[in-house]
């Protein structure tokens, strides 16, 4: 079992994708929110002269989009070109013809460790990122637009349901997958020379962004059956 | 830190808190003390699973289930299709008793649904927890405006029909409004005429007079005299003018009188 997934080397990954980006997703997913939360209570006071929803409304946002695609497209510019320059590199360097040449697939040692990590890493990532940016907007909640722990519990149990969060960790695991396999796919596919491994990491970057985005709204449009 | 390490820790921080949220948005709660009530109604108006349940406008529960019950009855026989289920803490249980009533109302801008418990008199008994009651069905928006429409469209029938005797309607009654301003103003010019203002005052003064006049006439000095009077015609009938000539003579009195 160990063996075959190659467990070792997808903790590895995990700590990669997953430990190293944490700092960098968590700050970020924070603003996000604090963002989010501001804008919301801004346009709810101009629109209806009151913004005692907001929290309801801007943790669904958060839940159901923000901090999962935040999440996501981060990984894929930090950790998603990283993968795909890896990959270039061990491709124009025949490191892959080596694999094959001792007879190892090299889906099996690279691709599958970096897809278990990504999608592990994902989903971690994202629980992660969802309790921070909901504490980011009770906190920004509470200090600048004065609703109480009380309010904002109340709003948030009025709008979300647990099922937001479990569907906001499957996003998460789609979305890692969707990073590890066209970073693989891009390093695989990578020109001879400096040239040629640059291209990949940035081919692998926006391909990644445009189908998480794609994808996202694919997920959200079925997940919308579910309710 | 190894890597298995910095993995399970993070592993152990995102189970923590998916159970955090869990709990904080009341998807899982192990310390909850709640009973559940099965609130019958034949429309819920737009109740959901989650909904709030208040007694006295305090949130003290949720609405834990709904199901379609064909064959339900409530206990006074009545059809009630739609089985509500509520958890209701245990600190407000016993607020809910026998006589309260449930209402299914509005909150909030945006139209929030809840189920609000009326509480009930000490007198009544509690419930027992999973025991069946009858709801108070909410009233239909939707049912009244398309009787509103029904009733406009048959107003504007009627007045179809009858345009003619309609139009002349509201013409007779515009004369009327016209007469009755001119009269309001001819009295109000009347009211201000100073020969008006003394008969009225005169009318007063007579008023006053008579009122007086008439309380006078029933003292007990007025009852003698028109007593009195009543005698003296009585004695006065049997006379007539050759009595009265001859009692003249007979005094030494000469007169013409009759």
């Amino acid at each position: 079992m160990m063996k075959k997934f190659r467990i070792p080397e997808s903790m590895k990954q995990i700590e990669f994708i997953a430990w190293q980006s944490l700092p960098v997703v968590l700050f970020c997913v924070a603003f996000a929110a604090v963002v989010t939360i501001l804008e919301s209570s801004f346009h709810m006071r101009m629109a209806i002269q009151n913004d005692s929803m907001v929290p309801g409304f801007a943790a669904m946002l958060i839940l159901r989009e923000l901090a999962v695609v935040v999440t996501a497209l981060l990984v894929t510019s930090r950790a998603g070109a990283g993968m795909a320059a890896e990959i270039s590199s061990m491709k124009i360097t025949e490191q892959v013809e080596a694999l094959k040449m001792l007879g190892i697939q090299p889906w099996s040692y690279i691709w599958l460790p970096r897809f278990i990590a990504s999608v592990v890493s994902l989903v971690i990532l994202t629980a992660l990122a969802n309790s921070f940016c909901l504490f980011s907007a009770f906190w920004v909640s509470n200090i600048y637009l004065g609703f109480s722990q009380g309010m904002f519990i109340g709003s948030l149990q009025r709008f979300i349901q647990f099922q937001d969060f479990l569907l906001s960790l499957a996003k998460g695991a789609v979305f890692g997958a969707i990073i590890s396999t066209v970073s693989y796919y891009f390093g695989m596919n990578c020109k001879d020379g400096a040239d040629g491994v640059g291209n990949s990491t940035t081919n692998s970057v926006v391909c990644s962004s445009l189908l998480i985005i794609i994808v996202d709204f694919a997920l959200g449009y079925m997940f919308s059956f579910l309710y | 830190m190894k890597s298995e390490q910095k993995v399970g820790l993070l592993f152990f921080l995102s189970i923590l808190l998916v159970a955090f949220f869990a709990w904080a948005i009341g998807f899982i709660n192990p310390f909850s003390q709640t009973h559940s009530l099965k609130v019958l109604y034949n429309y819920a108006g737009g109740i959901e699973v989650g909904s709030p349940v208040r007694v006295m406008g305090i949130k003290v529960g949720k609405v834990s289930r709904i199901q379609f019950d064909a064959l339900k009855k409530s206990t006074t026989g009545e059809e009630a299709k739609l089985v509500i289920e509520i958890e209701i803490d245990k600190k407000a249980w016993s607020s809910v008793r026998k006589d309260s009533r449930f209402f299914i109302n509005l909150a909030g801008v945006i139209g929030e649904k809840f189920l609000e418990i009326s509480p009930g008199s000490l007198s009544q008994p509690e419930f027992e927890p999973g025991e069946s009651v009858r709801g108070e069905d909410p009233p239909r928006i939707d049912q009244l405006i398309s009787q509103s429409y029904g009733l406009a469209g048959k107003i504007i029938e009627l007045v179809e029909k009858n345009e003619g005797s309609v139009s002349s309607t509201i013409a007779q009654l515009d004369k009327l409004v016209t007469n009755v301003n001119k009269t309001l103003v001819l009295l109000e010019k009347t009211s201000q005429n100073k020969d008006v203002s003394r008969l009225v005052d005169n009318a007063i003064k007579i008023s006053d007079d008579l009122a007086y006049l008439t309380g006078q006439l029933r003292t007990k000095k007025a009852e003698d005299t028109y007593e009195l009077v009543h005698k003296l015609l009585f004695r006065l009938e049997n006379l007539d003018g050759p009595a009265v000539r001859k009692f003249l003579q007979d005094e030494g009195i000469k007169a013409k009188i009759f």
